[in-house]
């Protein structure tokens, strides 16, 4: 759904590095090089971020979506 | 004891540990893991909750964000002299949150988090707790209290708490032929061609897998791979809530009061 806040098996925190993750492997990075200049070392915690899909972000497109058919029905 | 400091910084530490045995760091190892206490928060009062998760979803993320701590103005809650449910300010801290996404969809984080105490602070202010859509609003009250790893893992303050033996390698130039087989079969490149010879370029990496023991096709072995039965190197990668020596220090007090305890016991059980 959302990024997970620490590593399942580890307990290491991981979610605060998941922004600039997603954001450098758009630009084309490669994923292992990104994960070690993150200082995410075991592969527990690596697994965190490969795997991640954040769910939450199709999901929320109804929420805009209906936000929005509100507003237009409002403004006519 | 000898301790000698091999790394360290705000999260890692990593030591040599010289004279002592087995038992002692395993023990100073579990306390770490399962005893020292650290800040998270423990309850949280939902005021207002109109996001696409679900309340308990919420909390548990709240929970698992790591808070700075400080162990000594605060107690433990069934230490407290408050003896109170509730707790009081020496034994529980009061977090709010008070998110809405007015323009468009927004991620909430955990510096957003308002502490009574600002010395007691998420580690990070950029964990995501939560994503809102326009409109959408989160409101909460948390209560953070310190507590114990074997309770809950979100009140561990170690993410890692490992030791392992000293190794010892020995390349016995009577015997090796010098066919490079155990330098390359080495996962952790603990060996180096030097001078068309093997060599021990990095010995504190080796785990004593003995994959270059097997792969040496000599007879007796070229190489031998040991370790010292009483030296350890220690790993500690904290979480961020305490530094990680503190975490040390903190398990050998505990160690030492549990063993007074026992014997107390001891005597009582005697007379």
């Amino acid at each position: 759904m959302i990024i997970p806040v620490r590593c399942f098996t580890c307990g290491k925190l991981i979610g605060d590095r998941w922004e600039e993750f997603a954001r450098r492997i758009k630009t084309g990075e490669n994923a292992s090089d990104v994960l070690d200049s993150l200082g995410i070392k075991r592969y527990c915690c690596r697994r965190m971020l490969l795997s991640n899909v954040e769910i939450i972000d199709e999901v929320l497109r109804f929420y805009e979506e209906a936000e929005k058919r509100k507003e237009a029905r409002n403004f006519y | 004891m000898k301790i000698e400091v091999l790394e360290k910084n705000e999260t890692n530490l990593r030591l040599i540990i010289r004279e002592v045995d087995v038992p002692l760091m395993n023990a100073l190892r579990r306390i770490a893991l399962a005893e020292v206490p650290s800040m998270a928060i423990d309850e949280v009062v939902m005021i207002e909750n109109s996001s696409i998760l679900q309340d308990e979803i919420i909390a548990h993320r709240l929970g698992l964000t790591p808070l700075k701590t400080d162990l000594d103005s605060y107690n433990l809650p069934e230490e407290c002299s408050c003896k109170s449910e509730f707790g009081c300010n020496l034994c529980r801290v009061t977090l709010t949150l008070d998110a809405e996404a007015k323009e468009g969809t927004r991620t909430v984080y955990s510096g957003e988090l308002v502490s009574e105490n600002p010395e007691i602070v998420p580690v990070s202010d950029r964990v995501p707790i939560i994503k809102l859509a326009k409109g959408q609003k989160l409101k909460l009250e948390a209560y953070a209290r310190l507590g114990k790893g074997k309770a809950h893992a979100k009140w561990q303050p170690v993410s890692m708490c490992a030791y392992k033996y000293y190794p010892k390698i020995e390349i016995t130039s009577k015997n090796c032929e010098n066919c490079t087989k155990c330098v390359d079969i080495c996962p952790k490149k603990v060996l180096a061609i030097k001078d068309s010879k093997a060599e021990v370029r990095d010995l504190l990496a080796c785990n004593l897998c003995m994959d270059c023991v097997e792969a040496c096709p000599q007879e007796p072995k070229g190489i031998t791979v040991a370790w010292e039965k009483n030296a350890f190197i220690m790993n500690i990668e904290s979480t961020g809530a305490l530094p990680p020596e503190r975490v040390l220090q903190q398990a050998t007090k505990i160690l030492d009061k549990q063993l007074n305890e026992f014997e107390e016991q001891l005597k009582v059980e005697e007379t």
